[in-house]
């Protein structure tokens, strides 16, 4: 009986696991086959550099070079802001022997990650859009340092808890030699810590990229969704923004659903080349070390 | 090994099943069909961003105590000759084209749109008929401290398009009197319902300037105009009337938005809110129907700031 048991669970585990990487291609295949039609009329060099965006009017046009900057420029700006402070975080939280304070603050970082995108935009909208509208003179305060700020905000959890992890570790293993060796707390973290975490920011900073690229809604709201070049003081519009606009009013079958889709494929496979880079990255990190 | 196989796919095969149970809204109820066709117990209304609250209101469980889900609750109090199954009505916000589109499908019972419905569109839909619950209007709004509405309480058309094609940088150039500080436009997504009847009113051939801010919704437009004394933007009449003093409408042409010229048409960017329908109304749906055309759901079409059908 109990072999028949474990015989099924076994079973059920391996449809399971082929099922959900089945429902990886099945998705990859689906969007490259809704976005490949608009390749008959737009050439796809022209598509990924073209710089107006205009699939309604009488003679369309679809290039999303606009919205690949302004994606890559956003999370950039995202993640200038927030690496520095990520890592200070981890290094703190790695060091400090409070456990109660310490179990706080990853819980309160927790909670940060958990709060609603929505949230995040709206938030966004009333206090850093105005705040940037004040002290910048700017017209209008949406821009590609407010999506940057938002974003920033964002990824911070992330940042911090994949950092904080091997920095704990390489803590634990450098406490007692530091401590016998008289050397100072800020030393060991400036000396020993932080180079020996180099390989973790490298991944925590490429899982970030990634989330903000991907990140919609609390972008949408504060970047303008104007589909121009972006500048940092200027509105720009990011791809997963795009689609989440016209998606709803894009005519099925029609040449702007066709590029949108299209517009997702790219964003796609951008998402996927940085996790086959993180891939080998981690790949590496772990040869090094035995 | 071969023996064990089977009974491992049947079992995967009922926990197959169980899982699709799962996601039947009804959940357990189910009666047994015995031949009959099946009693349907929910409406799907997909569409339109602005009919929606209008809808949802309507239907679910809401601060008003005279919605029909509260009234009646399952669908044999609302008539005897209906079965005793819980009043399911989902209301979701699309679009106005994605509700057209939705009823072409075939994959909701009711469209929303707040825009006319096009003769092509109609050809596509077998049987079509629609309910015209009032209208909404576009205004040219902006914000109560932005100068402009101490010079002048009207804009014209030509004034209106030179603004948001970019003709007009600054506010500088629609009165020398004003400081030379950028326009901020605020429109909703280009090729959405609400920019559709914009364009038509106003723009005709011309383009919007490249670099308008596209809200995702009404609302985020009307809270951009509230927030930001340079910005001007379509704000649909019931938002400034749910926002009043907090927004400032300019006449067209010299015409008002008002309820009688909105309702006459004089106004000129306005924008019926229709429910449309394939083929015939089920019994029930047409007792919801005439809920929603009844007093009860012009008050609540009043109440969100639009002007009802009388």
């Amino acid at each position: 009986m109990n072999q028949i048991l474990e015989k099924l669970v076994s079973f059920l585990s391996r449809l399971f696991t082929a099922l959900s990487a089945i429902l990886l291609f099945l998705v990859i295949i689906f969007i490259a086959r809704e976005s490949l039609q608009i390749f008959r009329e737009v050439n796809f060099f022209d598509f990924i550099s073209g710089i107006s965006w205009n699939p309604l009017a009488r003679e369309p046009k679809a290039g999303i070079l606009p919205m690949i900057l302004g994606t890559v420029y956003v999370s950039i700006v995202a993640i200038l802001i927030s690496l520095p402070i990520g890592i200070g975080c981890a290094l703190e939280l790695a060091a400090l022997e409070n456990e109660r304070l310490k179990s706080f603050c990853t819980s309160v970082l927790g909670v940060l990650a958990g709060i609603p995108s929505v949230i995040y935009g709206f938030i966004g909208l009333l206090v850093v859009v105005k705040f940037l509208e004040k002290n910048f003179l700017l017209a209008a305060g949406e821009s590609i340092l407010s999506g940057g700020i938002v974003l920033a905000v964002m990824v911070l959890p992330y940042i911090v808890s994949s950092a904080a992890e091997t920095m704990e570790k390489s803590y634990k293993q450098y406490k007692e030699p530091s401590l016998a060796l008289g050397v100072s707390k800020s030393y060991m973290l400036r000396a020993l810590i932080l180079p020996n975490a180099k390989g973790a920011i490298l991944t925590a900073m490429i899982l970030a990229f990634s989330r903000a690229m991907g990140e919609t809604m609390a972008v949408m709201m504060v970047i303008g969704n104007s589909p121009i070049l972006p500048q940092l003081l200027g509105k720009g519009e990011t791809i997963p923004a795009l689609i989440a606009l016209e998606i709803g009013t894009a005519g099925l079958g029609s040449l702007h659903y066709h590029a949108l889709f299209s517009a997702g494929f790219v964003l796609m496979m951008l998402l996927i080349f940085l996790n086959a880079l993180l891939y080998l990255i981690k790949k590496n990190l772990t040869e090094n070390l035995h | 090994m071969k023996k064990k196989l089977l009974p491992a796919i049947l079992l995967v095969a009922s926990l197959a099943f169980a899982l699709v149970g799962c996601s039947n809204p009804t959940g357990a109820t189910k009666p047994v069909d015995d031949g009959k066709a099946q009693f349907k117990s929910e409406i799907k209304f997909y569409g339109s961003t602005t009919l929606a609250p209008v809808l949802s209101q309507l239907s679910q469980l809401s601060q008003l105590s005279t919605n029909f889900n509260e009234h009646y609750g399952t669908w044999d109090k609302v008539d005897s000759q209906f079965e005793k199954k819980d009043i399911a009505i989902y209301v979701s916000g699309a679009g106005s084209s994605a509700g057209v589109k939705s009823v072409i499908d075939g994959v909701s019972d009711f469209g929303m749109a707040s825009r006319k419905v096009s003769a092509d569109e109609k050809a596509k839909i077998e049987g079509y008929q629609e309910f015209k619950l009032g209208m909404d209007a576009l205004t040219i709004s902006v914000n109560p401290n932005n100068n402009l509405t101490k010079l002048k309480d009207s804009l014209t058309s030509d004034e209106i398009k030179k603004i948001f094609s970019g003709e007009f940088k600054t506010w500088h150039d629609v009165d020398p009197s004003l400081p030379a500080t950028d326009i901020v436009v605020v429109t909703r997504d280009i090729g959405g319902g609400a920019h559709e009847v914009f364009q038509k009113a106003i723009m005709g051939d011309s383009q919007i300037r490249a670099d308008v801010i596209q809200a995702p919704s009404m609302g985020a437009l009307v809270t951009k105009i509230m927030e930001n004394e340079n910005a001007i933007g379509y704000a649909s009449y019931g938002m400034v009337n749910q926002n009043k003093g907090k927004l400032a409408p300019f006449k067209v042409d010299g015409i008002e938005p008002s309820a009688e010229n909105i309702l006459s048409g004089t106004y000129k960017i306005s924008r019926p809110l229709i429910i449309l329908k394939k083929g015939t109304l089920l019994p029930q749906e047409k007792a919801f129907m005439d809920y929603v055309v009844s007093n009860e759901g012009i008050d609540v079409i009043e109440k969100l700031g639009f002007v009802p059908n009388k």
